[in-house]
């Protein structure tokens, strides 16, 4: 079955989103299908994380639409989102530096009643040195560990949605591998990606769609593989 | 006490909080500063000015000095009064010395830690004035204060007619002038709104008037002085904008309670002589200008003088810089400005007027002691600057003008109730003041006037131009 | 002649400390959640004081109904419930508003001193200014004496019977068995904190901090070990050292409360949902709100916590001092902002650890210092706040 046919679990249409008065994103569509892997890279500044805020509802809604299997979110509260099954691992400030490992993954399914078990059996699995780690200080960690703590919090409350905002940035090149290997088994195991991510050439070869935004609009969009070989793109912001 | 006695009495007292409110002005309103010692520098200003003026074997006094400063000079001309404003200048230096001292280890710390620094090292020097009887006599207080010029009062300039026409006139004046004023301004009023401003000038009047005549009236006045309250707001809300029916208001109660109250009391003389205020009709033989309103005058001089300063001050580039510190530190400090200095120079400059305040509380009073210098009243000073819109050199003025006649208005009160509320009394006021104050914050916190506009051509971020 | 001396002023230190830490204890919470630096909390304070006053002793109050008259114990708990009330009533009437208009730093200041005038003047004016006590049992202090002699050491209890000193009990220990139990209490201490701290390579956070643990495990094997090796008594003609220490039963129970206290803080805090979220919301507050906190309720918690804990403190002020008037809790504010800075905002331990280190320093400072300053007790408290400010302007603990 082609992505096509699959109903968008995401949908972006039309959406112009800022800050109060100011205005980032113009007219975006984007989609995201179940299960799938995407992508969104650009320069800087290009409203790549505004885009990914404006799905958790931290953004100033200007106008269309952000609807999840069809319902319209663009005016939740985060705690809502949750509920839909989206979480959000934003670039900084995404652990409880004086909470222990496992407190953070605790504030992860945080509205939960009861504590999943099978799903932090699952989040041990992706990052093993959680389950070591549980009784640490999550500040005293390194940067890669952090991470790693961080999307393992978002992944408690088993989402059908990962948002992830620049996961590789500040870590060294071969952490960086070693996220992204991880990243990808989250993704086979069924949660869909949604990924801003600054190393474009990684982000394109790994995902399924890449969409390519520049001065807050698309730009380009198409399978990774597409985006990654194609000439202009290339020039414009893989360094050729 | 004639109702002119008392007004005048109001007045200085509200001078000189004025004074000690432009000198937080500076530091709060303009540089940010949350100075919650404040009354520190008015208790220095008034015991430096106080001891550098006692005589050297002041009876009953065991503190440091005096230092006689006006028997040394009694052989100049107008020597008492030099000496009294040495003594003021003085008062002024040590202050701002002191709030040197005290900036250098606070003035880095962030907001919260330098206002409890500040009321801490407030509270403890004051311990120290009230404990150390060598040092300001302690508890005891100082009596026997020098008043500048006390003998040459009261001023007659021959016979009672003469006294009467000179001083009469001159009060008559100021009246015209000050209702000229107000007038001038309240005239653009939206009709509605002065209506019911009008309406609830008489509720009050009617309702305060009635519960001062005691019994079971005492209950029902108050309910229709509320009731006033009331439909003043109301009228304050359908204005396009509250000043203009608010001073209406408080012109017409102001004129009900000095002309009003006298005529019921002691007929149209009682009238006469809240018109002439300035002239006392029972000093000395022939009437004249008291000592009181003497230092009246002398304590709205230094009021201007220092208005004038702060305006000139805030207007200047150097005060730009205050502001951007206000707003900001990191902003000037990128742009080369020490700001560190500028804080401790605003810290000296506002403390100084604070000393001034001070000197001119003690003459005016006669007597000190450390009650008079407990930390409620910086408490208060934020009170009032805050009502009247911090930033704002004029908002001092007409928010110390409406929180000292409402704390002194309700005193009132006190008559009505049997002596042993009166702690009781001052508490619920105190309560008042406390809920004002946060009921200002939250409605509007920029004040009655809010931040004022400067000269330099750089309008004011917020709050903007008053009606 | 036996006198008081420093170890005596040690033990009046640590209730003071108590007292103090339970304070900022609240205020720390209210600090570093709330973001409000709370110059209402020493009246807050008074408030939890005069509650229990009005429940237990309402005669000496004029303008509240004479309708209860319970023993100290119960009234002591009502107030700390009523009080939580109180503190739920300022959140939701005065800084929830504030907070939603995104008040800043100096204007949480100044509202909250809106409302320190007015809690302290509503006390001033139900109750007066006179000085009132609450109607509780009154028993004669116990005075512990210590003599170390060439035998050993010889403790004597004593007390006040007239116009006389009553010895109630006398016992001693040879010098060996003090070093004995000494180094058993420091051994087992020591074990016990490199039990819990087993070499891991990283920061454990544990939910009671080894070194409390070992703390507390030395002193309560001294303290068993000083039971078991009581001797007969020891003559204590000719000592060395001699020194009494005053000891009430107060005492006693205030530690105890503060214990107990800190031990609900730690646990609420530890191992609740809720006190998860206030950590959480503490640390970062828009992460918070993003993992679905509901940062109103939290903060509705925590004012109810303050309140309470300020409540708490206030009682036992009122009880250690005999005395209330309605600016007890004012005075108190130097001495808890010194403990919560001293101790590092963020760290509600911290600030209770900053208490006890600003209340022995005020009673030891008191002793140390000829007779006439007194009166500068709270002044000490104040001096350490500066000190400590002008180096690190953190504050000690950081983050615990």
């Amino acid at each position: 079955m082609s992505e096509r046919e699959r109903a968008p679990l995401l949908e972006l249409d039309s959406l112009d989103a800022g800050y109060g008065d100011l205005r980032i994103l113009t007219d975006i569509d984007m989609a995201v299908g179940d299960g799938e892997y995407v992508a969104i890279v650009g320069p800087n500044g290009a409203g790549k994380s505004t885009a990914m805020k404006s799905v958790f509802g931290l953004t100033t809604h200007m106008g269309g639409s952000v609807s999840f299997r069809g319902e319209p979110i663009h005016g939740a509260e985060s705690s809502d989102i949750i509920d839909y099954g989206i979480t959000y691992v934003p670039q900084s400030g995404n652990i409880f530096t004086s909470l222990t490992v496992r407190e953070n993954l605790e504030m992860g399914v945080f509205m939960a009643e009861e504590f999943p078990e099978e799903t932090i059996r699952e989040v041990f699995d992706y990052f093993p040195i959680l389950e070591e780690r549980q009784q640490q200080r999550a500040g005293t960690m390194s940067g890669g560990q952090r991470q790693m703590l961080a999307m393992g919090a978002a992944l408690m409350s088993d989402p059908d949605l990962l948002l992830l905002d620049e996961p590789s940035a500040g870590l060294a090149p071969d952490l960086v591998d070693d996220l992204f290997d991880r990243i990808d088994d989250v993704n086979d195991d069924g949660t869909a990606i949604l990924m801003v991510e600054q190393n474009a050439k990684e982000a394109l070869r790994r995902c399924d769609r890449g969409y390519v935004l520049v001065n807050g609009e698309n730009a380009y969009d198409g399978p990774g593989r597409e985006l990654l070989d194609d000439e202009e793109v290339r020039q414009r912001f893989l360094g050729g | 006490m004639a109702l002119a006695d008392f007004l005048v009495s109001l007045l200085t007292v509200v001078s000189v909080y004025t004074l000690f409110g432009l000198g937080l002005n500076i530091k709060y309103g303009f540089t940010g500063l949350v100075d919650f010692g404040h009354v520190l520098y008015f208790m220095t200003g008034a015991y430096v000015t106080v001891v550098v003026t006692l005589p050297v074997a002041a009876t009953s006094y065991e503190g440091i000095g005096g230092f006689a400063l006006p028997q040394l000079l009694s052989g100049v001309p107008l020597g008492g009064l030099l000496a009294w404003f040495v003594a003021i200048f003085v008062a002024m230096v040590v202050a701002a010395l002191l709030s040197l001292l005290v900036g250098v280890p606070t003035l880095r710390l962030r907001e919260d830690y330098l206002a409890i620094t500040a009321l801490g090292i407030a509270t403890i020097l004051h311990t120290v004035v009230n404990d150390e009887r060598w040092l300001f006599n302690g508890p005891f207080g100082v009596r026997d204060v020098h008043q500048p010029l006390a003998e040459a009062f009261p001023v007659s300039l021959g016979s009672f007619l003469v006294n009467l026409a000179v001083f009469g006139l001159v009060s008559v004046l100021v009246l015209a002038y000050i209702g000229y004023r107000v007038g001038d301004y309240v005239y653009g009023v939206d009709l509605r709104a002065a209506a019911m401003a009008a309406a609830a000038a008489v509720l009050v009047v009617a309702g305060l008037g009635a519960a001062a005549l005691g019994g079971a009236l005492v209950l029902g006045g108050v309910l229709v002085a509320v009731a006033g309250v009331v439909v003043l707001a109301r009228g304050i809300g359908r204005a396009d904008g509250f000043g203009r029916p608010l001073a209406l208001f408080t012109a017409l109660v102001f004129v009900a309670w000095h002309f009003g109250t006298p005529f019921f009391t002691a007929g149209p003389s009682g009238v006469l002589a809240s018109a002439v205020w300035l002239f006392d009709p029972t000093a000395g033989a022939d009437g004249g200008f008291t000592y009181g309103r003497f230092v009246l005058l002398v304590a709205v001089s230094f009021v201007a003088v220092a208005y004038w300063w702060c305006e000139r001050t805030v207007n200047s580039p150097y005060g730009r810089v205050l502001r951007s510190i206000r707003e900001d530190e990191d902003v000037p400090e990128a742009l080369g400005k020490r700001t560190f200095r500028y804080k401790v120079q605003s810290m000296m400059f506002g403390s100084a007027l604070a000393a001034a305040a001070g000197g001119l509380w003690a003459t005016h009073i006669a007597f000190i002691d450390p009650t008079q210098f407990i930390a409620d009243i910086t408490f208060f000073a934020f009170t009032a600057v805050i009502i009247g819109g911090a930033a704002n050199n004029r908002g001092v003025v007409v928010g110390t003008a409406v929180f000292w006649t409402l704390h002194t208005g309700t005193r009132f009160l006190n008559d009505y109730f049997p002596t042993e509320y009166a702690t009781q009394l001052a508490a619920l006021r105190v309560m008042l003041i406390g809920v004002l104050l946060m009921v200002i914050l939250y409605y509007r916190s920029e004040g009655l006037l809010g931040e004022q506009t400067y000269d330099t051509g750089v309008a004011a971020e917020e709050g903007g131009r008053s009606e | 002649m036996v006198e008081t001396g420093l170890i005596d002023a040690v033990a009046q230190g640590l209730v003071t400390g108590s007292i103090i830490a339970a304070g900022a204890l609240g205020l720390s919470l209210v600090y570093s959640i709330a973001e409000v630096p709370n110059f209402a909390h020493g009246d807050m304070l008074t408030v939890g004081a005069y509650l229990a006053l009005a429940l237990n002793n309402p005669s000496e109050i004029p303008f509240v109904p004479n309708a209860v008259a319970l023993p100290f114990a119960v009234a002591a708990v009502g107030a700390v419930v009523v009080a939580g009330v109180f503190g739920g009533i300022y959140e939701k009437a005065v800084f929830a508003r504030f907070r939603d208009k995104d008040a800043d730093l100096i204007t949480m200041v100044i509202v909250s001193l809106g409302l320190a005038l007015f809690l302290q003047n509503l006390v001033l004016f139900l109750a007066g200014s006179a000085n009132v006590t609450y109607d509780t049992v009154r028993r004669v202090n116990v005075n512990v004496d210590v003599y170390a002699t060439g035998s050993g050491l010889g403790v004597e209890l004593t007390q006040r019977a007239g116009a006389d000193l009553a010895t109630l009990d006398a016992w001693g220990y040879g010098w060996l068995a003090v070093v004995a139990v000494l180094a058993v209490a420091v051994a087992a201490g020591v074990a016990v904190y490199r039990w819990r701290s087993a070499d891991t390579g990283y920061e454990r956070v544990h939910f009671v901090s080894p070194r409390v643990l070992a703390v507390a495990t030395t002193l309560a094997v001294a303290a068993g070990g000083a039971a078991l090796t009581r001797g007969g008594t020891v003559a204590t003609s000719n000592p060395a050292f001699s020194t009494r220490i005053g000891v009430s039963w107060k005492y006693g129970a205030i530690l105890a409360v503060m214990l107990a206290t800190m031990l609900c803080m730690n646990y609420v805090l530890k191992r609740t949902k809720t006190g998860r979220a206030m950590r959480a919301t503490a640390d970062d507050q828009s992460l918070a709100r993003v993992r679905g906190v509901d940062i109103d309720r939290v903060q509705l918690v925590v004012w109810v916590l303050a309140a309470v804990l300020a409540a708490i403190a206030g009682v036992l002020l009122g009880w250690y001092a005999s005395n209330l008037n309605p600016n007890m809790g004012f005075n108190l504010l130097l001495p808890v902002f010194a403990a919560v800075i001293v101790g590092g905002i963020d760290s509600p331990y911290g600030a209770a650890l900053g208490g006890l280190l600003v209340g022995l320093s005020m009673d030891v400072g008191v002793y140390l210092l000829p007779a006439e300053f007194a009166t500068y007790r709270t002044a000490i408290a104040f001096v350490i706040l500066v000190a400590v400010l002008l180096v690190t302007p953190e504050g000690l603990w950081g983050d615990a």
